[in-house]
């Protein structure tokens, strides 16, 4: 069926006639595709920041949830993620080329950079008591920069493939979730109300939006970019993990229930990526 | 020589390479607890990157035999964790929590051999040159394991010949099964995926439950997650160039 319509706006192009009306469609078509993916990028990326406000229901029952769940909910969002950086290497590298460890480095060096640079490298990124004046802006800074590491996954992953594309979409939008319920905890914790605290969380998340279309617009015009920008969200994902997010959880909660939540998690994305591979 | 017993002799060879992991100890004069926390770090990183590169072998063999081999490595982890708990376990000299770790990583090590004592085997089922590359290649990864077994038990004082001892004592089970899986490559290679899956699951389990925590108890998490993050991609780029 497919094959059908170029021969039939071939042949459309060679007896003249109604040539205008066959061929615009036919041009249009090959604009279509990207333009509409484009919009599903926009779209999937922004169900995966919206998802960020589902983090403030547990809050509407508990203001101020226990330490232990808090490392529960890092330890959730750090399986998602790993989970997430297992798929885009296996299913968008295969083999990994050398492009692919150079993009990897760049985004742990990316990830690394940022921190020493905005003086966060050594916050507790969990605090619920009393702390600095600006720990609050830290703490968004750190989740709009933790963001954009996700919006360039999502958008690499769309340039792979579409499904691939919706998958990794779907896993960090879960992955948003117990992810916002810290920060909106943090921020509540700090005197801001919780539908400001979820709005709060939900705008630290457009800058996945943003990177998610920027990296699949430059990746789709320069398909030899892929490997590095594959390479760079595998790196930058697993750096955060370790970073960021598993730290402080073996404080919060006992080292078993840290590793139950983080594998239990890993393997559910680990799971569903096999079987659709 | 007949050929089973030059199955073995392979095995062998795999094993002791084993040991070579613990080299680098050689050289590290004084253990401050960074250097420890370091140590962790680089065992994790490297029991990460094996365990996604045995993954994604597996699938190639069955996705549902390796996610189920995963699920039970797991699990037997956490039997194992419980019933050490319950013990007063001592390894060497080294008592607590500290030499359960030590077990844990021996017993886990131990355990991932077997499946490679297979893929040894059932190679030679393939002809020799084949089965020579992949003796190599299973030789060569066996030395970054040694590292992980040193990296763990190094810092609790066992000197480099014991650890480089432990490391070829872990990787036994290759020429142990190497034969076995030689005469009978059919029943063995439809294990493979569970055998790989299982390594993968308590590799992973144990890097979040015992290693990685040590790691963050004694040194910064910046400096730990790039140490994890990039033995991680090394283990990956080792895996597939060698």
């Amino acid at each position: 069926m497919p094959s059908a319509s170029p021969s039939a706006s071939r042949s459309g192009r060679s007896s003249g006639g109604a040539l205008p009306a066959i061929d615009l469609p036919a041009s249009a078509a090959t604009v279509a595709p990207t333009l509409d993916l484009t919009l599903l990028v926009l779209l999937y990326s922004t169900v995966a920041a919206a998802a960020a406000a589902l983090g403030a229901v547990p809050l509407v029952w508990r203001a101020r949830p226990s330490v232990r769940w808090i490392g529960w909910a890092n330890a959730l969002a750090a399986g998602l993620m790993i989970g997430a950086a297992y798929a885009l290497m296996v299913v968008g590298l295969v083999k990994i080329p050398w492009s692919g460890i150079v993009g990897a480095l760049l985004g742990v060096v990316f990830v690394n950079r940022t921190h020493s640079a905005s003086g966060t490298a050594d916050l507790d990124l969990n605090r619920l008591e009393e702390t600095t004046p600006e720990y609050g802006y830290q703490v968004l800074l750190i989740n709009i920069l933790h963001s954009a590491a996700e919006g360039i996954a999502i958008g690499v992953a769309m340039a792979v493939s579409l499904p691939f594309g919706v998958f990794m979409a779907l896993a960090i939008a879960v992955h948003n979730v117990p992810e916002a319920m810290v920060l909106c905890a943090i921020l509540t914790a700090r005197g801001v109300s919780l539908r400001d605290a979820a709005t709060l969380a939900v705008a630290s998340n457009v800058s996945q939006i943003l990177l998610a279309i920027v990296a699949f617009a430059l990746v789709t015009a320069a398909p030899m970019l892929l490997p590095w920008a594959l390479g760079f969200a595998v790196g930058a994902l697993i750096y955060l993990v370790m970073a960021e997010l598993l730290p402080e959880c073996y404080r919060q909660a006992g080292r078993t229930s840290i590793a139950v939540v983080t594998i239990v998690a890993m393997g559910i994305v680990l799971l569903l990526v096999s079987l659709g591979a | 020589m007949p050929l089973t017993l030059q199955v073995f002799l392979y095995g062998l060879v795999t094993a002791l390479a084993t040991g070579l992991g613990a080299v680098p100890f050689a050289f590290a004069r004084s253990i401050s607890p960074k250097a420890v926390a370091q140590a962790h770090a680089i065992a994790s990183g490297l029991m990460l990157g094996a365990s996604f590169g045995l993954l994604a072998e597996g699938t190639q063999y069955g996705s549902w035999q390796t996610m189920v081999g995963a699920v039970v490595g797991v699990v037997f982890i956490l039997l194992t964790e419980v019933v050490l708990r319950r013990q007063d376990v001592g390894f060497g000299r080294v008592r607590g929590a500290g030499a359960r770790r030590m077990l844990l990583v021996m017993i886990v090590m131990t355990v991932h051999s077997f499946s490679e004592g297979v893929a040894v085997g059932v190679s030679f089922g393939g002809g020799m040159t084949l089965a020579l590359v992949i003796v190599l290649a299973i030789a060569i990864h066996n030395i970054p394991e040694g590292l992980a077994i040193s990296a763990v038990l190094r810092p609790e004082g066992v000197g480099v010949w014991r650890c480089a001892g432990w490391s070829v004592v872990s990787s036994l089970p290759q020429p142990l099964m190497a034969v076995p899986a030689f005469l009978l490559v059919e029943t063995f290679s439809r294990m493979l995926p569970y055998g790989i899956g299982f390594a993968a699951g308590a590799m992973v389990f144990m890097v979040f439950e015992e290693i990685l925590p040590e790691a963050y108890h004694d040194e910064r998490r910046h400096p730990v997650a790039v140490t994890v993050t990039v033995t991680l991609l090394a283990m990956l780029v080792f895996q597939q160039y060698l």
